[in-house]
């Protein structure tokens, strides 16, 4: 089956600072491909050298087959997406807004108003389409982005956090629909933050970390690369319990998102090292076996380099406008 | 880049530009302008003497055009062509709109062109609605008297508004030149602020620089000189030289401003 996107070896300097470097990111027809990765790590730099938005300083790009030599060339009918909070002209309606956009893509008269109006249904936004947009929220923005990306029939979709600023169920209403149009057989790349959205939809991810590639692959290979178990730990000194667990090898433990510890380990390894606790007197207050989650996977694969880099400028700040955040280890 | 493209970015722009109360103000004002000038000469003994054409405000309705053009010269020409065109890219910065504008099936040489299509379109549409209600005020106003020329030749009315026509043509070329200017200002800077101010100021600073002793190749290559080519034509015989190497200065700051903003707007990183 041919690829949607083929993006090979894309690298992209800011000054000195790399904010992608030699990056491959492939999606298919039909499958909802991740983009995961930390704040600052090139996701979004990485979309906008797929669109065309910024110049790469190497590498290549075809987008349903088509070549991306340069940003000379308009986006190839069909592919479609938006970065950051999609954005529009304040002064006028929604409605008008996606009717100037679809006018830039060729259509006109009554085929417009019915595009116009059929993605504004899609999206839920067919109360509001003609009212200003200087006073609808971002999750309503939100929403009209995603309709203007849908007046192109999109077979490519790069979608940059489509959820973010959507409440619960806008969220999941636009979930359903990206599952749809991946079921009707476009290629989605679906950049987010939130783990368990892109592990209910994705089939294949990459998640990037410093403008490099940790991994690529389906979610199922990233799961295989997860260790036997992962437990969650509660005790009376967190603290002595990390430093404890830096002296042994085949121990990983770190500070759990939900709070307390998460514990990396084979069982033997396990046992030895709750018993090494009691011993130091530090007090085992629950022990659970926990399911290995996306996020888990994930912080994994970022956390170590985001640690180590903690200290020095961040590379990818540059092209995001906005520090990186550092996740404790 | 498509003329179908080009067409396409031009139709939207006009279409946001319609949208816009500043727009519609701006024509409103050089459609309004002028009348109400014409009516506080008429109402007040005085007239402006030592302006070209002033002593003529109350003999005949054509020395009004000739004033207002005069006039407008000084700052009103930098203001009207660089109020879209020093803020018709800017704008997509202000608003964050270049991602949803490039991510359409229009390329950025399509893009650029029809923006600056509707640039000088606007700045004609300015020219031609100032030059048309500064006619009619003084004809409507003042009547169809015969006008003299800088020669102090007598033109019969049926000439008199053939030259005014002429003489607010010739203003045109400098008119897009300034146009050019606005654009790339506001392409280099991303700030409309600058794109519609910066223009205003730099012609401000030639009309003033035009008073300062210095070489005159100097001289004739400041843009707003070519605001007051239009004298040759209103003299007897006409003569025009200076109509000509103003139209071919303008046509230079045009070029050089649309070509390097061109440039800038091809290799920019939107976002980056």
């Amino acid at each position: 089956m041919e690829l949607a996107l083929e993006a090979r070896s894309v690298s992209k300097r800011y000054g000195h600072c790399d904010a992608l470097c030699r990056v491959d990111l492939a999606a298919r027809p039909g499958r909802l491909h991740g983009l995961l990765g930390p704040n600052g790590a090139g996701k979004t730099t990485l979309m906008r050298a797929v669109l065309g938005l910024v110049r790469r300083d190497a590498g290549r790009v075809h987008l349903l087959g088509v070549s991306r030599d340069s940003m000379r060339e308009p986006l190839p009918d069909g592919v479609a997406g938006f970065v950051d909070t999609p954005a529009f002209y304040p002064y006028l309606s929604g409605r008008r807004n996606l009717a100037l956009l679809a006018r830039l893509d060729g259509d006109s008269g009554s085929s417009l108003n019915k595009k116009v109006g059929h993605a504004l249904e899609q999206i839920g936004l067919v109360a509001d389409a003609d009212g200003v947009v200087a006073g609808y929220s971002a999750g309503m923005r939100q929403r009209l982005g995603l309709a203007a990306a849908l007046l192109r029939s999109p077979r490519l979709l790069l979608l940059d956090e489509p959820t973010s600023s959507l409440d619960p169920a806008g969220a999941r209403d636009v979930r359903s629909l990206v599952r749809r149009l991946a079921d009707e057989g476009a290629a989605i790349v679906l950049s987010s933050h939130d783990m368990a959205e892109v592990e209910e939809l994705c089939t294949a991810l990459t998640i990037i970390n410093g403008g490099r590639v940790v991994f690529s692959g389906t979610v199922n290979e990233l799961q295989k690369r997860a260790p036997d178990s992962v437990h969650a730990l509660r005790t009376s000194d967190d603290r002595a319990a990390l430093d404890l667990a830096s002296q042994w090898a085949d121990v990983k433990v770190a500070p759990a998102v939900d709070g307390g510890l998460e514990v990396s380990a084979d069982l033997d390894a396990l046992d030895a090292y709750v018993i090494a606790l009691g011993r130091l007197g530090v007090a085992v207050r629950g022990l659970e076996r926990r399911a290995r989650s996306l996020e888990w996977l994930f912080l994994q694969l970022t956390q170590h380099r985001i640690a180590g880099e903690a200290s020095e400028p961040a590379s990818r700040d540059v092209a995001d406008g906005s520090r990186g955040s550092a996740v404790a280890s | 880049m498509s003329v179908r493209g080009i067409l396409a970015v031009a139709g939207v722009e006009c279409a946001k530009l319609g949208a816009q109360t500043k727009t519609l103000a701006v024509l409103a004002v050089c459609m309004a302008g002028p009348f109400a000038f014409v009516e506080a000469m008429r109402v007040q003994s005085s007239v402006p003497e030592d302006t070209l054409f002033g002593r003529g405000l109350k003999e005949s309705g054509f020395a009004t055009p000739l004033v207002v053009l005069g006039f407008s010269a000084l700052w009103v020409f930098p203001v009207l062509t660089s109020v879209v065109g020093g803020d018709l890219f800017s704008a997509e910065d202000r608003y964050g709109t270049w991602s949803a504008v490039l991510t359409r099936s229009r390329s950025r040489g399509d893009v650029f062109a029809g923006k600056v299509l509707t640039a000088l379109g606007f700045s004609s549409l300015a020219v031609i609605a100032l030059a048309a209600s500064s006619v009619a005020a003084g004809v409507l106003i003042v009547g169809r008297q015969p006008l003299i020329d800088l020669s102090g030749a007598l033109l019969p009315p049926g000439q008199a508004l053939r030259r005014v026509a002429l003489a607010w043509a010739s203003v045109l070329p400098p008119a897009f030149g300034f146009t050019g200017v606005a654009v790339l200002l506001s392409v280099a800077t991303r700030s409309s602020a600058a794109g519609i101010g910066l223009p205003v100021v730099a012609g401000l600073v030639m009309q003033l620089s035009a008073y300062v002793d210095g070489p005159e190749a100097i001289r004739r290559l400041l843009i707003t000189s070519a605001f007051g080519a239009w004298h040759g034509l209103l003299t007897e015989p006409p003569y025009y030289g200076p109509l000509i190497r103003a139209s071919a200065v303008s046509g230079v700051y045009l070029v050089v401003c649309l070509a390097v903003a061109y440039r800038m707007l091809l290799t920019r990183d939107i976002g980056g």
